[in-house]
């Protein structure tokens, strides 16, 4: 096994390589810093033009979109660097020369990889986090329309039969037993003229009442809108975002190990999650389904946290990955299994190409 | 790899083996081509060992298996009496090595390049970096980047690293390379130290003159064998004896001694006469190569013995300069 001084002496080398560190910090970051700064400073020079810079709906895109994906990248370059650069900068000969098994000399690389991965990737989180938090709208934005947030179902009903006009002309509604009420700019024209086909004269009471029902259908869909990210969602966000990282980092030093090189791999790597992932987690092909199913993104997908949309986009909603009509199906225990799987069969490979190269 | 079943072996076992280094039937193929064809190597501990041969004729690759830094296909090996490779771990803990160009991380300094190799050995070896580093003449270049050494620093630096393992054994392949002359004095120096410590070094190497200056025993392999090996001296003591005579008349004292019985190969050059005897000759040959000459009526101004040197005698026994095997 690796001594600490080994997994020490290859955390410094790893953090050493300056220009890798800038591009792992920028963009892991970086993206989401700006990203978030150009928002604070648009919404507080432009309060009328541009929202709040943080809030649920900018957290849910920047971990889904941003972090989730990026950590990814960012994990993989780095674990593909821990895996290739001894062997091209020529150092791999004297290490073996220490007598010191291979196995250890691998090994090494992983802690060692995660003790910078982890809080790079918990620091762009933090951020993402805090201003989402902290920045967040003071009403809640539903379907276009200024609504107290977190309401029960009666509060939610409650408001509505207070708010019948807004609510029959700007909420969604499927459904019958609704008046025919023509919507003006001003809300329901509830005083037709005389002759209108098909209108009739609506009252007070006809209105509240229709606004009741609209809430009754609209609530379940209300009630997934949050001011910010809960506590427990940006913790199992957190924890999810680190996942997706140390599979980068573990496949991506496997990789790079086994093919001896670091362009190549990380391009594959960027490859499995920007194009196969969303193309093998939606196109349903019945004879191809475990082979999806066994890819490790279509696994992470399904294991997204509820709360957050699947990556990729396409619609979903922010219903998290299990039960997601859009995605190829896979029970929650398949999918750890998948994850589970990826990270030991690209450890064995990578610690086997490893033990049996020429040096 | 077809090795035979090698038993355990105590510290005290492989303390008590004679040989540094001992192979026997080495084998390497890198498909058609046999890179090492039964190797039959024996180092004696405590000494400089030479390992000369011509271009491609399998230097670095017995290097690389007694390393382990590539498999054999055939044949035993061991390295400070621990069998390899079952106890290399054993064995390499006191073995340091420089194979072809030392190349480190460009981005670390000298030090840090050392802290990690410390770090895959023993605890102690952390304390010997700066020793090794002040040794080899780059404590005051020690924190700087790598990439901005000489040539003649990295192979200083890879000397360090393997000192750093405090070796019994020392591997250096071409360690001259990229020195300049005051370079070359020092690594010599440094080896001679090393063996007066009672450290082996065994180092491959083209240039003859270095090897004959810093060895006491050399191994010629050729074509993937080892075909001579022993002390220089012993060696040099088999090769044929050259004379080199200045003297009137050249030419009809050339046709007098092929008349002879003396069975010497001659010619005549700008400096007289060349005469090459077969190893083994006895001296008194060259006292009746004399007395021909001047009973001929050859005015003899000069008859000088020539050394052998390693390089005239590596030409002789390597069978690269086209002659087919």
């Amino acid at each position: 096994m690796p001594t600490g001084a080994m997994i020490a002496t290859r955390f410094m080398e790893l953090r050493k390589r300056r220009g890798l560190m800038i591009a792992l910090i920028l963009v892991n970051i970086g993206i989401p810093t700006v990203f978030l700064l150009v928002r604070l400073l648009a919404h507080a020079f432009a309060p009328k033009s541009y929202g709040p810079a943080g809030g649920y709906d900018v957290y849910t895109g920047l971990c889904t979109g941003v972090l989730y994906v990026f950590g990814f990248i960012v994990a993989a370059t780095l674990g593909c660097s821990a895996g290739s650069v001894d062997l091209t900068e020529g150092m791999f000969r004297h290490l073996v020369v220490t007598g010191r098994s291979r196995l250890a000399l691998y090994l090494a690389r992983i802690p060692a990889g995660l003790a910078i991965i982890v809080p790079l990737v918990a620091a762009g989180f933090t951020i993402v986090c805090a201003v989402c938090v902290f920045a967040a709208p003071t009403r809640l934005n539903y379907d276009g329309v200024n609504v107290p947030a977190g309401l029960s179902r009666a509060g939610f009903e409650s408001w509505a039969g207070n708010h019948p006009d807004i609510v029959i002309c700007d909420f969604p509604y499927n459904g019958p037993g609704l008046p025919n009420v023509p919507c003006g700019p001003n809300g329901p024209v509830v005083n037709v003229p005389p002759g209108s086909q098909g209108l009739a004269q609506i009252t007070p009471s006809q209105l509240k009442a229709a606004a009741l029902l609209i809430a009754r259908q609209d609530y379940s869909g209300y009630a997934t809108q949050f001011l910010y990210p809960s506590d427990s969602l940006m913790v199992k966000t957190g924890l999810w975002i680190e996942l997706e990282a140390l599979i980068g980092l573990i496949v991506g030093l496997g990789l790079a190990s086994l093919l001896g090189q670091r362009t190549v791999a990380v391009i594959l790597m960027i490859v499995l999650e920007i194009i196969l992932t969303p193309i093998f987690s939606r196109a349903h092909i019945p004879h191809l389904l475990n082979l999806q199913r066994s890819v490790v993104g279509v696994a992470m997908a399904h294991l997204t946290p509820s709360g957050l949309p699947v990556f990729g986009g396409g619609g979903g909603g922010p219903g998290g990955g299990q039960g997601n009509p859009l995605l190829v199906p896979e029970s929650t225990t398949v999918a750890v299994c998948v994850v589970v799987a990826w990270l030991v069969a690209w450890t064995v490979l990578g610690a086997w190409r490893m033990m049996t190269r020429d040096a | 790899m077809s090795t035979t079943t090698v038993p355990d072996i105590s510290h005290n076992q492989a303390a008590q083996s004679r040989w540094a280094v001992e192979t026997h039937g080495l084998t390497k193929r890198f498909g058609e081509n046999v890179a090492m064809n039964g190797v039959e190597l024996l180092v004696p501990r405590g000494c400089a060992f030479g390992y000369l041969g011509p271009n491609g004729a399998g230097k670095t690759t017995l290097i690389r298996v007694l390393l382990g830094l590539t498999h054999a296909d055939a044949g035993t090996m061991s390295l400070l009496g621990y069998p390899v490779p079952k106890h290399r771990d054993l064995a390499l803990a006191r073995v340091g090595a420089i194979v072809d160009e030392p190349r480190f991380h460009g981005h670390l300094s000298g030090r840090e390049n050392l802290q990690i190799l410390a770090a895959a050995r023993e605890p102690a070896a952390r304390d010997r970096i700066e020793s090794s580093l002040e040794r080899v003449g780059l404590l005051h270049r020690a924190d700087d980047k790598v990439s901005k050494y000489s040539m003649g620093m990295r192979q200083r630096l890879g000397v360090a690293a393997c000192l750093i393992g405090d070796p019994e054994l020392l591997i250096l392949d071409e360690p001259m390379n990229g020195l300049d002359p005051a370079g070359m004095a020092e690594m010599r120096d440094m080896i001679v130290s090393l063996v007066a410590e009672g450290c082996t070094v065994v180092l491959s190497s083209h240039l003859l003159d270095e090897v004959e200056r810093t060895c006491d025993a050399v191994a010629i392999v050729d074509r993937g064998k080892v075909i001579r090996q022993g002390p220089i001296s012993e060696l040099l003591a088999g090769a044929s004896l050259a004379l080199q005579v200045e003297c009137s008349e050249p030419d009809r004292a050339r046709s007098l001694l092929e008349g002879s019985t003396i069975g010497a190969h001659i010619e005549v050059g700008p400096l007289g006469l060349g005469i090459t005897l077969p190893a083994g000759t006895a001296r008194e040959v060259i006292a009746e190569i004399n007395r021909i000459l001047v009973e001929g009526g050859i005015s003899v101004y000069r008859l000088q013995e020539i050394q052998a040197s390693l390089e005239s005698w590596f030409l002789q026994v390597t069978s690269r300069l086209g002659a087919p095997e």
